[in-house]
């Protein structure tokens, strides 16, 4: 029987547990699998353990106080839960938010608006020539993404895998473990600011001089060889590009010379899980107020903590103390914190209540979304009875 | 003593995900920074030194690992509670940071949760 690891948004489905060993994951996917005992949150209030049903009683009373209440995160939990969580916020006519507003959420909108042409990871495996990293280093963020879907592996038309039918393009600031790939039949180009690498793709279009015009031209000539050609963008590229709108048209202008595609690299397991079903609901991906019928900037978990216009927080299997800066992170302690999660991170370690939930695609079933849409169902190894699903009806109900 | 720990340097600090140094029971963080070599080199650090990394007013004492992957110019903090001690939205991933070597252990975990909520 095989496994599907909830370590990243690779969402490999191949892994398999073999007299105790784990098999095919990456170092951090044998780690989820491995430790998911370890480092377990315990029930608590306000610094003292209590019993599961007790902390989620308190969180309710807490919800129905609450003038302005944010729910954020989610990212690591199923779509079904996700489901539950923005019902939940409805509910409670509250702010919606998770990582993705710092994260890709802007290009899975692009995606879901359609204004970036995407595909699956299989037929990148099968078919695509040109693939791109941009911002995006995966030999760390997405270990097994160059191996199982992209550079290695021999596809159904592209039979001579890395060694021939591959161009690699790695786009970065500095010589990444992924850039030193970038040696035959490959370019690296490092950058000190990504929006002169897309107009040079502009001007070589264009029949015009530019700062990268060697590289961009190389490129675009290599992409005619191909049908199906590829960018996967990084947190590298989101925060070195002033302007997203300027990148789309990029893609689409290139598009003209030969088919290019784009898909987001790297991030929480089932963050486009959240994007796509609050857009299914919403018509927004993140930062979206049930109050106001409408997403916008300053409903960012951030901008809301920031801007001292939520008194609690419910914060669901993210880790907001670890993720974001001290100047966000510190105003948490202004609000009453609400952490549903398996751990006790450091988020859960300065939450006022703490509910212990169950590991996703350990001990929790489920959909989750990979980083291209695709739909993947989660295996359970040891069912746990109070999940994210349990605990968020609970706490509905008791409302 | 060596002359480099009355030196402060500048540094570029590029933030990312480092599979290596993250615990994913959330129980433990590596408190780390990867040189490049030749930034090491110029600026008197030694791999295993402790130093104070020093950024938007705020600081934090980090062991010194060296690494061809980093930038020329400074280092990478991983994806995690120290980089983001350090950093604000503008220059989130990216930013500049004083760096000086620095007597005693590096930062806990503990130690920043307790400036996030005293
Ligand atoms: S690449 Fe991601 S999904 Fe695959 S085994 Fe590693 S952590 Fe798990």
């Amino acid at each position: 029987m095989s496994f599907v690891c909830p370590g990243c948004s690779c969402l490999c489905d191949d892994i398999e547990i073999v007299d105790g060993r784990i098999l095919h994951a990456c170092r951090r996917g044998e780690e989820i699998f491995e430790k998911y005992k370890e480092n377990r949150a315990k029930p608590m209030v306000k610094g003292k353990e209590v019993d599961i049903d007790s902390a989620i009683e308190e969180a309710t009373e807490v919800l129905k106080d609450s003038k302005n209440t944010v729910i954020y995160g989610m990212d690591t939990t199923t779509v079904e839960a996700q489901q539950l969580g923005i019902e939940l916020a409805e509910k409670l006519n509250a702010y919606i938010d998770d990582n993705s507003s710092f994260c890709l959420g802007e290009f899975v909108e692009a995606i879901l608006r359609k204004e970036l042409p995407t595909t699956t990871l299989e037929d990148v495996r099968d078919r695509a020539y040109v693939m791109v990293y941009w911002g995006a280093n995966p030999f760390h963020s997405l270990s097994r993404h160059m191996s199982r879907y992209s550079y290695y592996p021999r596809g159904a038309k592209r039979p001579r895998g890395y060694e021939e039918d591959r161009f690699l393009v790695v786009v970065d600031v500095r010589r990444s473990e992924t850039a030193k790939l970038a040696k035959k039949n490959a370019k690296f180009i490092q950058v000190d600011n990504d929006d002169e690498l897309v107009d040079s793709f502009f001007k070589v279009m264009e029949g015009k001089a530019a700062k990268y015009a060697k590289e961009a031209g190389i490129i675009l000539n290599e992409m005619k060889k191909s049908d199906l050609n590829v960018i996967f963008g990084g947190l590298g590229l989101k925060y070195g590009l002033k302007d997203l709108g300027k990148f789309v048209e990029m893609v689409r202008k290139m598009n003209e010379v030969a088919p290019l595609y784009f898909i987001p690299a790297g991030f929480h397991a089932n963050m486009r899980g959240f994007n796509e079903t609050l857009f299914e609901k919403t018509g927004y991906v993140n930062k979206y107020s049930f109050k106001d019928g409408k997403g916008d900037v300053d409903f960012a978990f951030t901008s809301l903590l920031q801007n001292g216009k939520v008194d609690t927080a419910v914060i669901i299997g993210t880790d907001p103390v670890s993720s974001l800066p001290y100047d966000v992170a510190s105003k948490l302690k202004e609000v009453k914190t609400i952490v549903i999660d398996p751990r006790m991170s450091p988020t859960a370690r300065v939450a006022d209540i703490i509910i212990p939930s169950a590991v996703s695609g350990i001990e929790m079933g489920g959909t989750m979304v990979r980083s291209d849409g695709a739909r993947i169902k989660l295996e359970v190894i040891e069912e746990r009875d109070v999940n994210d699903i349990y605990i968020l009806k609970k706490i509905e109900e008791g409302l | 003593m060596r002359f480099s720990k009355f030196l402060k340097v500048e540094a570029e600090i590029v933030v990312a995900r480092y599979a290596l140094v993250s615990d994913e029971t959330k129980s433990r963080f590596e408190p780390v920074i990867f040189f490049h070599p030749e930034f090491a080199k110029r600026s008197g650090v030694k791999e295993g030194d402790v130093v104070e990394v020093e950024a938007n007013g705020r600081a934090v004492k980090l062991k010194v690992k060296l690494s061809e992957s980093a930038p020329e110019s400074g280092g990478i903090i991983p994806n995690g509670i120290f980089a983001s001690y350090l950093t604000n939205f503008d220059g989130f991933k990216r930013f500049k940071a004083n760096i000086e070597v620095a007597e005693g252990e590096p930062s806990s975990v503990g130690e920043i949760i307790e400036r996030v909520k005293p």
